[in-house]
Formats: C-alpha cells, sequence, structure tokens
C-alpha cells in the first residue's frame, strides 16, 4: 500500500474552509442556544403551568432523540413547514440550535435552582421585582456556577456539528469525505480528518478542564 | 402539508428489523465500553505513569474527535491498514466502543475521586491492602454514585447507533433514509423514526433516574 | 391602647389583626393580634416553630397570610408583586442567614437597593452606602467580597443594605442566631444604636438579654398565637402567664 500524504496539502485551503465552517456552526448555534435555553428554562421555572409544560416538553423531546435524525427531519419538514426554499446549512443550523437549547436549559435550570432561596428572598425584600431579583442576583451566580458545564457542551457541539455532512452542508467531515471520493486517498484523508479535528479539539478539551478547576464551587 | 403513512407501513417489517438492530448494537456496545471504560478508568486513577500517560492521551483525544470520524475511520482506513474486513456491525461497535469507553473512563474516574479520602484511610487502618481498599470500599461507593452517569452513557449509546447509518449499518437510522429515498415521503417516515427512538430513549433515561434515587443511600459517606 | 407604650397618641406604624396563616394542614399563625408604634422597638420571643418569622415574613409579603389583616402605615398589605414591591422598599429585612449577594463586594451589596430599586445614580448610591458601612464600623471592608468576612461583618453589612433604602420600620428575623457568640455583640451594639436613633424595630429573637435591655414591648409566642404581651419588666420580671415562666426557665433565665 502506498501512501501519497501530498493530497492532504493540496486540499488544505478546502479542509480550511470546511474547518472554518465547523467553527461558524459552533459559533451561531451557541448564540441561539445560549438565550434559547436560558428562555426555556425561565420557562420551565415559571408560575404559569402551560409556559412550564411547554418548555419540559420541548426538552425532553430533544434530549430523547438522535441529532443525526433531527438534522435530516429539519431538512425535509422546515421547509415544507416555512415555505421556504431553505438551505442546508440552515436547517442543519436550525437542528442544533434545537438541539443545543434543549441541553443548555437543563444546565441553567439546575443552575438556578442551585441557588438558595434565600437570595432571591432578600432581593425582594429590598423591594426588587422577581424579574430584577433574577437579573441582578440569582442568574449572575447561576451562570457562574455552570459554566464548566456550558463549556463542556460547547465541546460536545464542536464535534456534533460533523452531523451536518450527511445533509451536505461543506463543514470539515463533508469536505475531508468529499475529497477522499474524490481522491481515493481513503487512509490519507481520513486520518488527516481526525488530525484536524484532534488539533482544534483537544485544546477546547484542556480549556474545559481548566475551566473546571477555576471555578469549583465552594460554598 | 398532507400526510401518507402508508410507505411507513408498507416497509413496517424491514423498519422492525432496523429497530432490532439498533436495540442489539446499542446493548452490546453499552456493555463493551462500560467494560473497557472501567478497565481503563481504573487505569488512568490508580495505574502507574507508563499507563497513566497513553490512556490521559487516549481520553483526551477521544474528546475532541467526533464519533462519525470515528466510525468512519474504523469502517474504511483499518482494513487498509491490516489488510483485514469487516461488517459495518462490528465495525460500528468497534468504534463506538472506543469513543464511548473514554467517556465512561472519565465518569468511573470522577466516580473513584468523590469517596471521601476519610473512607480509603478508615479502610487503610483495618489492614487492608490498596487493592482490597479499592475493591472493598472505594468501588461500591463510586459504582452507586456512577450510575445516573452510566445510565446517560447508554442514552448516549443508542443515539449514537443513529450515527452508524453512515457506514451504511442496517438499523433504524439507515433503514428510514432508505425507505425515505424510495417513498419520497421523507417527512412521514423521518416523524415515524423520530417517535421510535423517542419510546426507546424516554423510558431509558427515565428508568435510570428510578433505579438511583432506589440505590442513592448506598453511596453516600 | 395600651398604657405606657411610647407614641401611642398617633395611630401604629404596623398593626397585625387576627393574623392566620396555614402550610397545608400545618397552621402557623393561630390568629395573632399586635401592633408597632412609631419609634418602638418589638421583640418577638419563643420556643422555634412558634410562628414569630412566619409573621415577620408574612409582615413583607414573603409569604401571603390566609386570615386577618396586616395594616402598615394605615393602609393594609397589598397583594400584588408591583405594589408589594414598592412597599418593601418602606421595610428593612435582615435575614438569619445573612444573604448578602456573594458576587457583590460589600459597597455593592449596600448600594444594589438604591440603584436597582430606587433608579438612583451610581455614585451617590456608592455615597450613600460608604457613610452606612462606616455608621456599621465597616468602611475599611468595602471592597472585601461576603466570603472574605467573618459572620458578625456579614451581618453588619445586611443592616447597612437594608439602611440603604432609608426604611420607615426594620424586620430583624433572628439576626444573630447563626452567628458565633464572639461575633453576637457587635452585631447587637449595631442593633441598638439604630434602635437609640429611633428606628422602629421588629426583632425575631433568642438574645434575651437584648430584649430586655432595648424593647419597649415583648410579645411571647407559642404554637402560633400570643401566650403574653408587654412592656419587658413584665415579660422578664413579673410574667403573667406559667408558660411564659417555663419558656424563660428553660433559657437559663434567671432575671
Amino acid at each position: 500500500m502506498t501512501l501519497d500524504w501530498s493530497i492532504v496539502w493540496d486540499s488544505r485551503w478546502a479542509l480550511l474552509d470546511g474547518a472554518a465552517l465547523t467553527v461558524l456552526l459552533t459559533v451561531l448555534t451557541m448564540l441561539v442556544a445560549l438565550p434559547g435555553g436560558l428562555a426555556l428554562a425561565l420557562m420551565r421555572l415559571s408560575r404559569f403551568r402551560i409556559l412550564a409544560v411547554a418548555s419540559a416538553c420541548f426538552v425532553e423531546l430533544f434530549r430523547n432523540l438522535p441529532l443525526i435524525l433531527v438534522v435530516y427531519w429539519a431538512f425535509y419538514v422546515l421547509p415544507v413547514l416555512t415555505g421556504l426554499e431553505l438551505p442546508a446549512f440552515a436547517t442543519g443550523l436550525a437542528a442544533l440550535c434545537l438541539n443545543v437549547s434543549a441541553y443548555n436549559s437543563e444546565t441553567l435550570r439546575a443552575g438556578i435552582n442551585s441557588i438558595r432561596r434565600g437570595q432571591m428572598e432578600a432581593g425582594m425584600a429590598l423591594g426588587m421585582s422577581r424579574g430584577q431579583a433574577l437579573r441582578e442576583i440569582v442568574l449572575p451566580q447561576a451562570g457562574r456556577r455552570v459554566l464548566p458545564v456550558l463549556a463542556s457542551t460547547w465541546v460536545s457541539l464542536f464535534k456534533d456539528t460533523s452531523l451536518v455532512s450527511v445533509i451536505a452542508v461543506g463543514e470539515l467531515a463533508h469536505t475531508a469525505l468529499q475529497i477522499r471520493s474524490q481522491s481515493f486517498r481513503v487512509l490519507e484523508m481520513l486520518t488527516a480528518l481526525a488530525a484536524i479535528y484532534w488539533l482544534m479539539g483537544y485544546p477546547q478539551a484542556k480549556l474545559v478542564d481548566w475551566i473546571d478547576r477555576r471555578f469549583v464551587v465552594t460554598e | 402539508m398532507e400526510l401518507d403513512f402508508t410507505p411507513v407501513l408498507e416497509s413496517w417489517r424491514y423498519l422492525l428489523g432496523g429497530l432490532g438492530l439498533t436495540l442489539l448494537l446499542s446493548a452490546v456496545a453499552a456493555l463493551c465500553s462500560l467494560a473497557a471504560g472501567l478497565l481503563v478508568g481504573l487505569g488512568r486513577t490508580y495505574g502507574p505513569a507508563w499507563l497513566r500517560v497513553p490512556l490521559t492521551f487516549y481520553i483526551d483525544s477521544m474528546r475532541a474527535i467526533p464519533v462519525l470520524v470515528v466510525l468512519v475511520w474504523v469502517y474504511f482506513a483499518v482494513p487498509l491498514l491490516t489488510g483485514a474486513s469487516f461488517s459495518p456491525f462490528w465495525a460500528a461497535l468497534a468504534a463506538l466502543t472506543v469513543h464511548l469507553a473514554a467517556y465512561v473512563a472519565e465518569v468511573v474516574r470522577a466516580g473513584l475521586g468523590s469517596v471521601r479520602a476519610g473512607q480509603v484511610r478508615a479502610g487503610l487502618a483495618l489492614g487492608m491492602s490498596r487493592a482490597q481498599v479499592v475493591r472493598v470500599v472505594v468501588l461500591p461507593q463510586a459504582v452507586v454514585r456512577m450510575l445516573p452517569a452510566f445510565g446517560s452513557v447508554l442514552s448516549v449509546t443508542i443515539k449514537d447507533t443513529a450515527i452508524a447509518a453512515v457506514i451504511a449499518v442496517p438499523e433504524l437510522m439507515r433503514r428510514s433514509e432508505t425507505v425515505a429515498g424510495q417513498s419520497y415521503h421523507p417527512i412521514e417516515v423521518f416523524t415515524t423514526a423520530m417517535a421510535a427512538y423517542f419510546l426507546i430513549l424516554f423510558p431509558t433515561t427515565r428508568l435510570v433516574d428510578a433505579l438511583y434515587g432506589r440505590v442513592a443511600h448506598l453511596g453516600r459517606s | 391602647m395600651m398604657p405606657g407604650r411610647t407614641g401611642s397618641d398617633a395611630p401604629p406604624i404596623l398593626a397585625y389583626e387576627d393574623v392566620r396563616k396555614r402550610y397545608g394542614g400545618f397552621t402557623a399563625l393561630k390568629g395573632v393580634s399586635l401592633h408597632v408604634n412609631k419609634g418602638e422597638v418589638v421583640c418577638l420571643i419563643g420556643p422555634s416553630g412558634s410562628g414569630k418569622s412566619t409573621l415577620l415574613r408574612c409582615t413583607n409579603g414573603l409569604e401571603m397570610i390566609d386570615g386577618g389583616k396586616i395594616v402598615f402605615e394605615g393602609a393594609p398589605l397589598p397583594t400584588t408583586p408591583a405594589a408589594l414591591g414598592r412597599v418593601r422598599r418602606r421595610m428593612g429585612m435582615v435575614f438569619q442567614s445573612f444573604e448578602l449577594f456573594p458576587h457583590k463586594t460589600a459597597l455593592q451589596n449596600v448600594a444594589i437597593g438604591p440603584v436597582t430599586v430606587l433608579g438612583m445614580d451610581g455614585a451617590e448610591a456608592a455615597a450613600r452606602a460608604m457613610a452606612l458601612l462606616d455608621k456599621v464600623g465597616l468602611q475599611d471592608k468595602a471592597s472585601s467580597y461576603p466570603s472574605n468576612l467573618s459572620g458578625g461583618q456579614q451581618q453588619r453589612v445586611a443592616i447597612a443594605r437594608a439602611l440603604a433604602m432609608e426604611p420607615d420600620v426594620m424586620l430583624f428575623d433572628e439576626p444573630t442566631s447563626a452567628l458565633d457568640p464572639e461575633t453576637v455583640g457587635e452585631v447587637l451594639s449595631v442593633m441598638k444604636q439604630l434602635a437609640d436613633e429611633g428606628m422602629t424595630m421588629l426583632v425575631v429573637t433568642h438574645e434575651m438579654g437584648f430584649a430586655r435591655r432595648v424593647a419597649d414591648w415583648v410579645v411571647v409566642f407559642e404554637t402560633g398565637a400570643v401566650l403574653e404581651q408587654g412592656p419587658p419588666e413584665q415579660i422578664f420580671d413579673a410574667p403573667t402567664a406559667a408558660r411564659t415562666r417555663e419558656f424563660l426557665g428553660h433559657l437559663g433565665w434567671s432575671g
């Protein structure tokens, strides 16, 4: 078996583009899924039963489905539902957002619940409304507390973006697999694919470890 | 939106076969990952440096590389390297185990570390050897604490088997794709698949939560 | 009007008329009636679980009553969140567990009420906060975080935080129960200082010495009802109810 690694070097710009799209997908998803998760968490904790139940159903649904299936499903359903011609990127992004919002919602909810009720009461005793007390007192503390988990979710999301390759979104995995099919350099391209993910993902994983240590909760 | 579920109904046996394979692959992969992950976790926590370093590297690498990439690499690249070829099922099993065992190992490491040092000291003070302390005092308490995370390993495994569709393992996801492609009714087919996966996954996580509630007191110290 | 109570010619600032409160099957308050006049220090004493803290928490609407009336400055306590918020600005509450905000410095803790609730300018609020920290003796701890303060220091900051809203009445819910004995004194002397300055105070406490020396009126609770109420000389030296004598005896109170 002869190996020819030059294919990797020759395709470096395409691979770089793919990697950039991976990063873009990750960033865009988190930009939507953090406020989205917060909204869902607040709905779940609200006094209005209908909001709480709706949020709970949404979260349970997306936590109990394989993401790859949601990607396929979104690809076919969203254009029909919205009546728009949606590019694969949009439907893939939508699937990621739905999935990660559900996870973030659980993380944030646990964080909010972990803040002593007395903190909320102290804020309200000063005359703050529930909303003010949440914003000024509970959420800042809850956010700090769940930062390690959110960081971990980020890294999982980064890996999960590879799944939108199945609907031909040109992120890293799709790009590398395409080049493999076209060049028949299977081992080289697949190894390069793994290596590039490793190069991008390993530092992120180490950063998460650092965040874990730095934000250890002492109470 | 007009929905026509007849293609689904016509292929129900085919899809059910896929579901069966999903369950089989999930069960075997989960068991193998738990076993392998336990060994790796123990090695990572208690092993000598020459073992700890490569194991840590392996675990951290699996945190960086997606399951999809591992699946594709095992199925396509390993045969080129070794000359052996395997069916998609065995490739998927190997890939899923390699990826999940790393996650299990981290759960094990966290669980072992969460048992208070005082417990270890108490065991040693009674005259136990280090190995006995791990086996008799630490591991039983740690295992109880790890149960919720193990439960989620099962859940993650089932979801990851769907990714095995990309290397043509004939499980539910793959077969759903096939039926959707042939029938031109992807929405109905994928919605049915979603219902099937939800019906498997939802009780799984609930069951694990319930089991944990029963045994949690055994792990508190 | 009870004879001998200060300020008894003006209407009371806080009045409780037959207040009732239930938690499911358990009745925490069984028809409590008492009042607090402006400038008075009223101490609520009694065994744990007798309803004293519950009454306090109903006073600023952290809990809702099931029967009776609470009248504050001539008006019944509102039930809507917005109206309650406005009422709470005129009441200061100090909690047993201090409940300082851990992500803010002492100065920020004291200033947060005026800034967030009263919309005060940041610099003005900081100046007010500094003056109050000075008043409770903690001006040199202004930029410290609660985790770097002792319990007694934290509670003094909490008192300053409540005072920053310039309330008409201060509610204290067992302010010293969670403190080490060494630090209890520093908090009690701040409270005495406030009392001497004429602040209206409603204090739930186990500190009998404080109640004896500082209170104008003492209310003894037992199982959700008022057992006895009167001036401290009566309650501590010549109680009319035998159960009061028993309770004080259990606490080792020898007069």
